[in-house]
Order: structure tokens, then sequence, then C-alpha cells
């Protein structure tokens, strides 16, 4: 009524006119609304949009972490769940950050962590440290069915109990058999990596000069519905948006062996990184168990986090902040994940129908 | 950016090059309205104008500019970023109300508020305390999109946002009196 006087009906103006509590009801909501416009009032901004293009265009282009990306997770097929997608990709910089540096890491359970785009960055510098080399390099790939699915992964693939009636009934398969990387601490790399970017990055720790760090991940089965071919021979089908509708994977639960490094030198390490910010520290710091725990990184500035009971365990609900996209991930055994375009009430049913 | 046309093979360079024209026409159509999106927030038209640029580029990292979503993407991540930046300085705010205990007795006038630039600090203080949707609505609202383009941008039917709206106002004005007093 107060910012669109004429959307009011006839009937609703003559009962207006009559009724005191109405009047001084508007009366207030007015004085309101009139105070905030006033209030919010801002400096004037004149962009310079041409400028502005050329320094966005100057940014530097995010590399993958490993090397690699999943053909599934091209950026041209993902325009959607990003938010979740982005944790997955924290995810892997965290927890070989910081849970894989154990003697023995083999997680039972999950917790989210707050994370920044800065803290992401700031993370990233750990690669200067040292080399990582695969010793089994990962092979995802895209098959015709569960079964072939099955072959690689050596485990049964997961299978949906519950789906939205809407759903597809094309299913795309890829697969991964098991890759171990190593990490080896090079305090020479670190200290000519921290020479040429200019960054202060703290001083590897005595002892953890060589010392290496085994990181296993997978086997894994991942199923994706949906059309996903449909956009590739030209211009035009460029433009088109091509969104798996929904996500499972299922993989083994990372491992991770090491040599001379303990869980505190690498907690400290970790910790004394700059540019992490005070709430991923005092999460990090707030999780009991960092052996048996699969942090889950969850990029605040796109996503929210809930608990969920999944399958009687318990699992981390990420949702997109843009309200379209959301996923849950759990560990019974095997990491389980759901990731979909769908409410996250429907993607927790999914999850619990989920017969691996 | 623009290092990817390098790397790809022939064949992906036309889809890169797409994406890459969309991403400019989107951010030529959107720059201005997100910027002012987080003036409106910050009250400060650099650090508004570092806030558009950081949003562009986490979105074009993340996001396909043909998408649908794209420019309500852009109106919530702009407010929400521009809020969290406010939010940021919230602590370092309370220090300096508590060393200003002459402050504490003085009542507030929304018209006079706007004639020192401390004030202006208040009220944005005021906006981040509030909870996210109804300081997004509020600052979407008073930048300009309409009811339709805010609703998109946070994900609500359209004939919520008049109530959203008023209760948020309200809000804003009870968070200001109180922000004055602490």
């Amino acid at each position: 009524m107060f910012d669109d006087p004429d959307a009011l009906t006839s009937s609703d103006r003559q009962h207006y006119a009559g009724c005191a509590g109405c009047q001084a009801r508007y009366a207030g909501m007015a004085d309101d609304a009139r105070a905030v416009a006033t209030l919010l009032a801002a400096p004037d901004l004149q962009p310079d949009v041409a400028s502005a293009f050329k320094r966005v265009q100057s940014a530097p282009a995010v590399k993958p972490r490993f090397g690699f990306s999943l053909p599934i997770l091209r950026p041209s097929s993902r325009p959607m769940f990003v938010g979740v997608a982005a944790a997955a990709v924290a995810l892997a910089v965290v927890a070989t950050a910081f849970a894989n540096v154990l003697p023995l890491f083999q997680p039972k359970t999950v917790e989210p962590v707050p994370v920044t785009v800065a803290d992401i960055q700031s993370l990233s510098a750990l690669s200067q440290y040292g080399t990582l080399t695969w010793s089994t390099q990962p092979q995802p790939k895209i098959v015709l069915s569960a079964a072939d699915a099955e072959a690689i992964a050596g485990f049964k693939a997961p299978a949906a109990g519950y789906l939205p009636s809407t759903m597809s009934k094309t299913i795309t398969y890829a697969a991964m058999p098991k890759a171990v990387a190593v990490f080896t601490f090079d305090a020479g790399k670190a200290a000519t990596a921290a020479a040429q970017t200019g960054q202060s990055l703290p001083k590897l720790p005595k002892g953890m000069d060589g010392s290496k760090l085994t990181v296993t991940v997978g086997p894994a089965i991942v199923e994706v519905y949906g059309k996903m071919n449909a956009s590739s021979s030209s211009d035009a089908g460029s433009q088109q948006i091509n969104v798996p509708e929904l996500v499972i994977g299922e993989s083994a639960a990372p491992q991770v062996t090491s040599t001379q490094v303990t869980p505190k030198q690498l907690e400290d390490y970790i910790l004394s990184i700059p540019g992490l910010s005070k709430d991923l520290k005092a999460a990090l710091k707030a999780i009991g168990d960092p052996t048996s725990t699969l942090i889950i990184p969850v990029p605040i500035q796109y996503a929210t986090s809930t608990s969920v009971t999944v399958q009687g365990v318990k699992g981390v609900a990420v949702g997109d902040n843009t309200g379209l996209g959301s996923g849950v991930i759990w560990i019974k055994g095997h990491v389980f994940a759901v990731v979909g375009p769908l409410k996250q009430i429907e993607v927790v049913k999914i999850a619990n129908g989920l017969k691996s | 950016m623009a290092a990817n046309l390098e790397a790809v093979p022939e064949g992906r360079t036309r889809l890169v090059k797409s994406r890459e024209d969309a991403f400019e026409a989107l951010f030529k159509s959107e720059y201005a309205r997100v910027a002012g999106i987080a003036n409106r927030v910050l009250a400060d038209p650099h650090e508004a104008e570092d806030v558009a640029q950081e949003v562009f580029i986490n979105f074009h990292r993340l996001h396909s500019a043909s998408a649908p979503f794209a420019p309500a993407w852009l109106h919530r991540a702009a407010a929400h970023t521009a809020l969290n930046r406010v939010r940021g300085r919230r602590r370092r705010e309370k220090r300096e109300f508590a060393q200003a205990p002459e402050e504490a007795s003085r009542t507030v006038d929304p018209q006079q508020m706007l004639e020192v630039g401390e004030d202006r600090r208040v009220v944005r203080a005021a906006l981040a305390r509030l909870a996210p949707k109804p300081a997004a609505v509020l600052v979407l609202r008073a930048s300009g999109l309409s009811y339709a383009e805010v609703a998109q941008a946070l994900g609500v039917g359209t004939g919520q946002i008049g109530t959203l709206l008023r209760r948020a106002e309200a809000a804003l004005r009870k968070e200001v009196t109180r922000g004055s007093s602490i």
C-alpha cells in the first residue's frame, strides 16, 4: 500500500477510509518506510564500468588444486550447485592440509568448518612447501553401466530407493580406482617460493623437511542423473545450461599415512599460516578427534551448513546461498554424498533411501 | 580468465570465447546495480566497487554467465558480501562505543543522523546486526530493485516481500535507536 497505493482495491479503500486502526497502522508503517529511506541514503556512486571490467578480467584464473578436474564438473556443465561443489574442492585442500598429516587418518564422522575464499587462497600456499606426486594417478572414467562402474571401483554402486517423480531416468556412471598421492615437504622449495612471491610464509617446522605424507583416495563411483551431453556442438549450444538433476557419490574414506610428521606439528603449522580467518582457526581447534573426522569446508559466502541425521549417522547438509542447490555428506564405512538442485529436505530423503 | 583462451584446444576455444562474451555482457548490464547495492550497505563508493568486483570474480569462477539466475545471484551476493564487510567491523565499533560513554544518553532523530559521517556508520552497523534476510530486503529494495527482483534474489515469493519489507523497516529503526544507546 505504501509502495504502490494504486494496488489498493476499491473495497479495501472503503474499509481503510472508515477504520481508525488501519489508518494508525499505515501511518506507523509509512513513517518507518520514510525514516529508513533517509537512513539508507548513500553517497553518489559513478562507476567506470569499462575500467572495472578490465580489473576483473586481470584477476588470476583458478587452477585445479591437483592438476586435473573431473569431466562432469567442467565449468560449462556446473552452473547451478557450485556452492556445494566449491565445498568439495575446498575439502580436498583442507582435508589434505590438516587432517591428513596424521600418522594414520581414517575418518568415521563429518564436521563442517566455515571457510572464506581468502582462507582457501591462504591454504593453497601449502602446496609451495613441497612436491605432490601421484604414485597411482587418479583415472576417473565415464562408463556405460552400474556393472562397469562396480568392476572398476570394486564395490556395489549405490542405488536410490527414493527419487522425486520428476527425476530424469538417464544416469551417467563414472568410476575411479584407488589413487595414491605422495606429498614430500621440502624446506628449500618453500623458501624459494616465498622469496619469489614476496609472501611471508611461516617457517617449516624442524624435522618436517623431507617427510612424506601418503594420501590414498578412492575407489569411488559417481552417478549423475540427467542428460549431460546435450550441449557442445555449436555456439548456440554452448549457451545452454546443462545441469545434472542429481549427483550421488560413494567413495572409500581417504586414508593418510605419514613419516616424521606428528598431528601436533601439522596443527601448529596450519594454524600459523597467515591470512586464515579467526572462525576457521577456532573451528579447526574445536574438532575433538581429527584422526577420525572428515572436515567439510563450507564457503560461508556461498553456502550454509546444518547437521542432519542420515541413515542413523551424523551428516552435514550444505545449502547453496542462492537456494538453488543443496547436498548432504556422511560417512558410514564409506563416504557418501548426494548433491542436486533440489530442496534440502528432498536431498536428505534421497540420502536416507540410498542402498549401498 | 583471458589465459583460458590460450590453454584450450581449438574445439573448445569457441565455447570459452562464448562464455567470456556472455560474462562481459552480464558485467556491463549489472555492474552499476551490483556496485549500487554494495554502496547502499557500505556508504563508501570505493569499497562498494571493490565488493562489486569481488562478487563478479566469484560469480565467474563458479557459474556460467548465461545462467538465468545470474542477476539474482549477483544482487544477493552483493548485499551479503557488503553486509559481511560491515559485520567484520562490528567488534571494533563496539569498542568505540564503549570508549564513548557520552554517546549513551543521546536520543536519535533519523533526520539528523545523516548530518555526520559517524552517524552513517551507526546506521550501517545497525543494518549489519539485523538477520541476513531482513537486511538484504532493505538494501535491495533501497537500491531500486522491484518486489519481483528482490524476491528472486532472496528465493522467496513476491507476495512475501511487502510484509518482509515492513517488518525489516521497523526492525532497522529499532536497531538504530538501540545501537546508538549502547
